[in-house]
C-alpha cells in the first residue's frame, strides 16, 4: 500500500478477515464493559448497609494533571474529618465519591453533572480552579444541592450571594490585599507586581494594588506571563531592571516552582525581596523549590507553624494517618468536611437543602487556621498571617512573623 | 485496492449501497428510545456523545475525502459554542437564532482559515491550521469583555422555540438527535454528490484532478467550510448543554481529539468518525472513574488499533458483515 | 543596567532558548524529511530524558555520568520502539502513524505521572556553571552560555556529519529520494532505524539540558511537542540549516517578544509560523523535490 491511498475499510482478504475477527469481538466486548460501567456505576451505591441510605457526598477535584497534589491534600483532609466521626453522622455512613475534573473546566462540569445524575449526591465539595467552580455553580443552582468550595479563590464565587454556595478557603482579594499595606507600614513603597495572565492571577494582583495603593505605595510596574510558563528569564531582566523596593507575584503550582527558582537562580532575590500571595510557597511547591524559597515572604490564612491547641492536634492526626505533613490545601478540606458534618448533625442527617444552608450558616468552626467565621456571603472572614519560609527542623516551613486580623471579603 | 466510493458505484444490492444509512438511522431509532427507559444520566451521557460526534463527523468529512488533515477544527467548534452563548445570555435564547448566529460566524471564520491555509498540503496544511485556531484561541481568552476570559462564559441557558417550545433534558436530547442524522445525511449527500466525486479525486490524485481542468483550491475550500460550519454547529449545542464555553474548548488538543476520534473510528467513511467520538467519550470520559491510569489504557487501545485494526472501527464493522455474509 | 545591557541581556536569553529547540529539532526534522514518518512522541522522549535526570544527578551525585546514562537510556528506550512500534508503521498511512505514536505518548505521559508524581521537577545546575557570570555588565546564568555553546557545537558536528561523511551523504540522498537509495542497495532499514534513535536521543539530551532551566513535569511533553513541529515546520522539513535558523528565529522572537509585547506573548510563535507559511507555504529552507 503506498502513501497517496485512501485509508478506507475493504481492503480485506480472507487471511486478514480472520486475523481481524478476534480483535473485533475483543473489541465489542471492551465497548460492552466501558459502557457498563460508564453508565451502570451509580447502581452500585445502595446494597450496602442496613437501615438508612448513606449520605452521599460528590467530591469534584483534581487528581490528575498539575495540580493533583492539591486535589489529594484536600480529598486527604477531609477525610480526616469524617474519619473522626467514624465515616458516620446522625445515624447515617458518609460516602465520598471523587470524580477528577482535570484542570479543565469543561471535564470539571462533566464530573459535577455525572455526581449528580448518575450518583445522585446530594452535596457537593471541591474545585481548584475558579473556572471549574463558576460552571458549577450554574449547575448546582438549577438543581438546589449545596456546594462547599474548598480552594477555588474567584472573587465572584462568594460576592454573587449564591445561597447554596459556601467557601473555607478565601477570596484572591482577601488573601493578597492586605499585604499591600502591610509593606507600606514596613517600609516598602515601591512594588513591582507579577502574576500569571489567567483570571486568579489577575484577581490576586488586583487586590494586592489594591492595598497597596490604598497604603500611600507606588507600583512600579506589571507583568503577566502566560500561565504554564516555563522560562521566566525576560520578566527577571525587566524586574531587575526596574529595581524596585520589592517584588509582589502570584504564581501557583508549577509556575511557581519555576518562577521562585529562577528568581533566586537569577541572583535577584538578594536586591529585590520577594514577597506574595501565600499559595506561591506552600506544601505543594517547597519541595521542588528547595532554598529558592528561603526567605520569602508570604500572606496566607494558614501556615503549619501557627501555635494553636487545633492546629496541634490536626498535624498530629494528619501525620500519623497519612504519613506527611499537611498543607494549607488539608486544611481546607477539613474545614469544609467539617462544615459539612456539623451542619448535618445539626439537621439530624436531613439533606434537604434549605435545611443544610440555614445549618452551614450555624455552624461553629474549631479550625487549625485559627478564628473563622463566615460572612453574609458563605466566605470566611479569617486571619492572614504575614509567614517567612525559613529553613528549620531540617526542611523548610512558613514561619508566621505578624498577624493580620479578622479580613473579610469587601463583597459585591 | 477498492474504495468505499467505488464500490459504491459498483451496482450492489440496496443494504451494501445503503449499509452506511440504515446503521445511522437504525442507531438514531434505538438511541430515541433511551429517554423512555434509561435514567437522566443516560439521557445526558448520549446528549453528549451525540454532539462530539457531530464534530468529528465534520472533520471526518475533511480527513476522509479530499484529505485534509486539519489540526485547528476546534476553532470552529469554540466559535459557534461562543457565538451561541453569547447571543443566547445577551440577546435571545430562541433555538433558530442561536444556531443560526454559530452556523454563520464558523462559516465566516472557516472561509478565513481556509483561503489563508490551503496554500499549503500535508503537514504544512495541518501546522498552520494549528497556528490558525492557536490565534483564535489566544483571542478567545484576552477578549474578556466579550468572552469572560479565562473563566469562561457561563450561564447559558438551554434554548427556546419561538416562545412554543422551552427544551428540556429530553426534548434538547431529541433535537441533538435529529441533527446527527441530519449532519449525517448532508455529509453522505455531498460525499455521493458530483462535488464528492471531485473532493475524493482532489484527495487521491490532486495533480490529476488539475490537469483535468478542475481547480483543487475553490473545492477544498468549499469543503472546508461547510465542515467548519457544521463544527460550529456542534459547538453550539455544547453550549446549550453544558450552560459554560471556555478557551479550553478551542485549544488545540481539542483539535486533536476530534482527529484522533476519526481516526480511530475510521476515516476515509462518515459513520466511523461519529463511532469513534463514542469510543473516545468512553476512554476519556467514563474510564476515569474507575482507574487513575485511563489515559495509560486509552495509549494502549490506540496502539492496539493501528495493528489490529487498520481503518478504525468502521474497519472491524465491515469485516464483521462481511464475514456473516459468507 | 542600561537599555542596551538589558537588549543584550534578552538577546542571550533568546540564543539559548533557540539552542535547546534546536537540539530538540535537528532529530524530529530528520526523521520527518527523510523517513516521511510523523513521530508525535518527541516530546515524550524530552520528558524520560529530563525524568531520568532529575533521578539520576540525584542516585549517581554526579551531573555528567548522569547525562551520559540518561541519554543512553533513552536511545535503548528509542530503539525498543523502534523496532517494536514504528519500524511496521514506515510505509503505512500518516493517520496511522499519528495514531500509534500519539499513543505512544499518552502511555508515556501517563507512566511518567504514574512514577515520578505530578509535581514539577527540579535539577540544579552541574557545580562547575552554576554561577550568573557578567560579561560587559550584562548578567546571565553562566549555564545558558554552555546551552548556546552545545548547540553551536552541535551544529557543527551534524554539519560535519551530513556533508562530510559517507553516512551523510546517504542520509541526505535519502531527503530527497528515499527509493533511489534503496534501489542503490543501502540497508535502508538499518539507516532509518539509527536516524530515528540517534534523533530520539538528542530529544532525551534536550530533555536533560533543559531541564534545569524549564523544570520536568508531566505535560510538559506535548508543549515540547508543538513547539518543537512549528520550528520543523517553519524551517522546512528535513532541513537541518532550516531548522537551525528556524530555531533561533522562534527563540529570539519569543523571547524579545515577551519582554517588549507581554500582552501577546502568548501568540507570538503561532503568529510566526501563520505568516512564514503564509509566505512560504513549505517553510524557509525546503530541501525536498515537490
Amino acid at each position: 500500500m503506498g502513501k497517496g491511498d485512501i485509508l478506507v475499510p475493504g481492503t480485506a482478504n480472507g487471511a486478514s478477515t480472520l486475523r481481524r475477527f478476534p480483535f473485533a469481538v475483543a473489541m465489542i466486548l471492551l465497548v460492552a464493559f466501558l459502557l457498563l460501567v460508564g453508565c451502570g456505576g451509580g447502581g452500585g451505591g445502595g446494597g450496602q448497609g442496613g437501615g438508612e441510605d448513606p449520605i452521599r457526598i460528590g467530591v469534584i477535584l483534581p487528581y490528575s494533571g498539575v495540580y493533583a497534589q492539591l486535589g489529594q491534600d484536600i480529598t486527604d483532609g477531609m477525610n480526616l474529618y469524617f474519619e473522626e466521626q467514624g465515616m458516620e453522622i446522625a445515624g447515617r455512613s458518609v460516602e465520598l465519591i471523587q470524580e477528577d475534573t482535570e484542570a479543565n473546566p469543561q471535564v470539571g462540569v462533566e464530573a459535577a453533572r455525572t455526581l449528580i445524575e448518575r450518583d445522585e449526591v446530594e452535596i457537593i465539595t471541591g474545585t481548584v480552579s475558579s473556572a471549574v467552580a463558576y460552571g458549577v455553580i450554574d449547575l448546582i443552582s438549577q438543581d438546589q444541592i449545596p456546594f462547599v468550595i474548598s480552594n477555588a479563590t474567584g472573587n465572584d464565587v462568594t460576592r454573587r450571594g449564591i445561597p447554596y454556595v459556601f467557601r473555607t478557603s478565601a477570596s484572591s482579594w482577601q488573601v493578597s490585599y492586605p499585604m499591600g499595606g502591610w509593606l507600606v507600614d514596613n517600609g516598602v513603597q515601591n512594588v513591582y507586581v507579577s502574576a500569571p495572565d489567567y483570571a486568579a492571577g489577575q484577581e490576586q494582583a488586583g487586590g494586592f494594588k489594591e492595598g497597596l495603593a490604598a497604603a500611600g505605595g507606588n507600583l512600579v510596574d506589571e507583568a503577566y506571563p502566560p500561565l504554564g510558563n516555563s522560562d521566566y528569564s525576560t520578566y527577571l531582566t525587566n524586574i531587575s531592571q526596574a529595581s524596585p523596593q520589592a517584588e509582589w507575584s502570584f504564581y501557583a503550582g508549577t509556575d511557581a516552582v519555576s518562577f521562585v527558582r529562577q528568581y533566586a537562580e537569577a541572583g535577584l532575590k538578594e536586591s529585590v525581596p520577594l514577597y506574595g500571595s501565600g499559595y506561591m510557597v506552600e506544601a505543594d511547591t517547597i519541595e521542588g523549590q528547595g532554598d529558592a524559597a528561603v526567605g520569602i515572604r508570604t500572606g496566607l490564612f494558614y501556615a503549619s507553624g501557627l501555635d494553636n491547641p487545633e492546629n496541634t492536634a490536626f498535624i498530629e492526626n494528619f501525620q500519623s494517618q497519612f504519613d506527611r505533613d499537611p498543607s494549607t490545601y488539608a486544611v481546607q478540606g477539613y474545614d469544609a468536611a467539617w462544615l459539612i458534618g456539623e451542619a448535618l448533625k445539626a439537621t439530624e442527617g436531613d439533606t434537604d437543602p434549605d435545611a443544610l444552608v440555614e445549618a452551614m450558616e450555624g455552624v461553629e468552626f474549631q479550625s487549625p487556621r485559627g478564628p473563622l467565621s463566615l460572612d453574609e456571603n458563605h466566605n470566611p472572614i479569617q486571619n492572614i498571617y504575614i509567614r517567612e519560609a525559613r529553613e528549620q527542623n531540617g526542611r523548610i516551613e512558613n514561619v508566621v512573623i505578624d498577624t493580620i486580623e479578622n479580613v473579610q471579603d469587601p463583597g459585591a | 485496492m477498492a474504495t468505499q466510493a467505488e464500490s459504491g458505484r459498483k451496482t450492489q444490492s440496496f443494504v451494501s449501497v445503503h449499509a452506511g444509512t440504515i446503521a445511522v438511522l437504525a442507531g438514531a431509532l434505538l438511541l430515541a428510545i433511551v429517554p423512555l427507559v434509561g435514567s437522566r444520566y443516560y439521557v445526558s451521557v448520549f446528549t453528549q456523545i451525540l454532539i462530539l460526534s457531530i464534530f468529528a463527523l465534520s472533520l471526518g468529512f475533511l480527513m476522509g475525502f479530499p484529505k485534509l488533515i486539519s489540526l485547528g477544527h476546534a476553532a470552529f467548534f469554540g466559535v459557534g459554542a461562543y457565538a451561541a452563548g453569547i447571543f443566547a445570555t445577551r440577546v435571545d435564547p430562541n433555538v433558530v437564532l442561536t444556531l443560526g448566529v454559530a452556523l454563520a460566524l464558523s462559516l465566516l471564520l472557516a472561509l478565513v482559515i481556509g483561503v489563508l491555509s490551503l496554500r499549503s498540503t500535508g503537514i504544512y496544511f495541518l501546522m498552520i491550521t494549528l497556528a490558525l485556531a492557536q490565534l483564535v484561541y489566544v483571542a478567545s481568552q484576552q477578549w474578556e469583555s466579550l468572552t469572560g476570559g479565562t473563566n469562561g462564559l457561563v450561564g447559558i441557558p438551554r434554548p427556546e422555540l419561538f416562545g412554543l417550545l422551552r427544551f428540556d433534558r429530553t426534548t434538547f436530547f431529541y433535537l441533538v438527535l435529529l441533527l446527527a442524522v441530519l449532519s449525517y445525511l448532508l455529509f453522505r449527500t455531498l460525499v455521493r454528490s458530483p462535488f464528492g466525486r471531485i473532493l475524493i479525486g482532489i484527495g487521491s490524485n490532486e495533480q490529476r484532478m488539475r490537469a483535468i481542468g478542475y481547480s483543487p483550491r475553490s473545492y477544498k475550500l468549499t469543503a472546508f467550510v461547510v465542515a467548519g460550519a457544521v463544527a460550529g454547529l456542534s459547538g453550539a449545542l455544547w453550549a446549550h448543554f453544558n450552560g459554560i464555553v471556555t478557551p479550553e474548548d478551542l485549544h488545540w488538543s481539542h483539535s486533536a481529539e476530534a482527529l484522533i476520534m476519526v481516526i480511530a473510528g475510521g476515516a476515509g467513511t462518515l459513520i466511523g468518525p461519529m463511532l469513534g467520538a463514542a469510543l473516545i467519550w468512553l476512554l476519556e470520559s467514563a474510564l476515569q472513574s474507575y482507574t487513575d491510569r485511563s489515559t495509560m489504557i486509552t495509549g494502549i487501545v490506540f496502539i492496539l488499533f493501528v495493528f489490529f485494526a487498520r481503518n478504525g472501527i468502521a474497519g472491524i464493522a465491515q469485516s464483521a458483515w462481511e464475514r456473516v455474509r459468507r | 543596567m542600561s537599555e542596551i545591557q538589558t537588549l543584550a541581556t534578552h538577546m542571550l536569553n533568546g540564543l539559548a532558548y533557540g539552542f535547546l529547540l534546536f537540539i530538540l529539532a535537528a532529530g524530529l526534522s530528520l526523521i520527518f524529511g527523510m523517513m516521511d514518518v510523523i513521530n508525535l512522541s518527541h516530546g515524550s522522549f524530552y520528558l524520560v530524558g529530563g525524568f531520568l535526570g532529575v533521578g539520576l544527578v540525584d542516585d549517581l551525585g554526579n551531573w555528567w555520568l548522569a547525562l551520559a546514562v540518561s541519554v543512553g537510556i533513552v536511545a535503548v528506550l528509542g530503539l525498543i520502539a523502534e523496532i517494536s512500534l514504528l519500524r511496521p508503521m514506515y510505509n503505512r498511512d500518516h493517520l496511522d502513524q499519528i495514531l500509534l505514536t500519539f499513543g505512544l505518548a499518552l502511555i508515556i505521559e501517563d507512566a511518567s505521572e504514574w512514577l515520578f508524581g505530578t509535581t514539577i521537577q527540579s535539577m540544579s545546575y552541574p557545580r562547575l556553571f552554576s554561577e550568573t557570570v557578567e560579561v560587559f555588565g550584562v548578567v546571565i546564568p553562566s549555564y545558558r552560555l554552555i546551552v548556546i555553546f552545545v548547540g553551536l557545537l552541535l551544529a557543527g558536528a551534524l554539519y560535519l556529519l551530513l556533508e562530510r561523511t559517507r553516512i551523510g551523504s546517504i542520509i541526505r540522498a535519502g531527503v530527497s529520494d528515499r527509493e533511489m537509495v534503496s534501489a542503490l542497495g543501502f540497508n535502508i532499514t538499518a539507516i532509518f532505524g539509527g536516524v530515528f534513535v540517534c534523533g530520539l536521543a538528542l530529544a532525551g539530551f534536550a530533555g536533560f539540558i533543559g531541564t534545569p532551566i524549564l523544570g520536568v513535569y508531566s505535560g510538559l511533553d506535548f508543549e515540547i511537542l508543538i513547539l518543537t513541529l512549528i520550528v520543523v515546520v517553519v524551517g522546512g522539513l528535513g532541513s537541518l540549516t532550516g531548522a537551525l535558523w528556524a530555531s533561533l528565529l522562534i527563540g529570539l522572537t519569543q523571547i524579545l517578544g515577551q519582554a517588549y509585547f507581554p500582552s501577546f506573548a502568548s501568540l507570538i510563535i503561532y503568529l510566526v509560523m501563520a505568516v512564514v507559511l503564509l509566505v512560504r507555504p513549505q517553510g524557509l529552507f525546503q530541501r525536498r523535490y515537490a
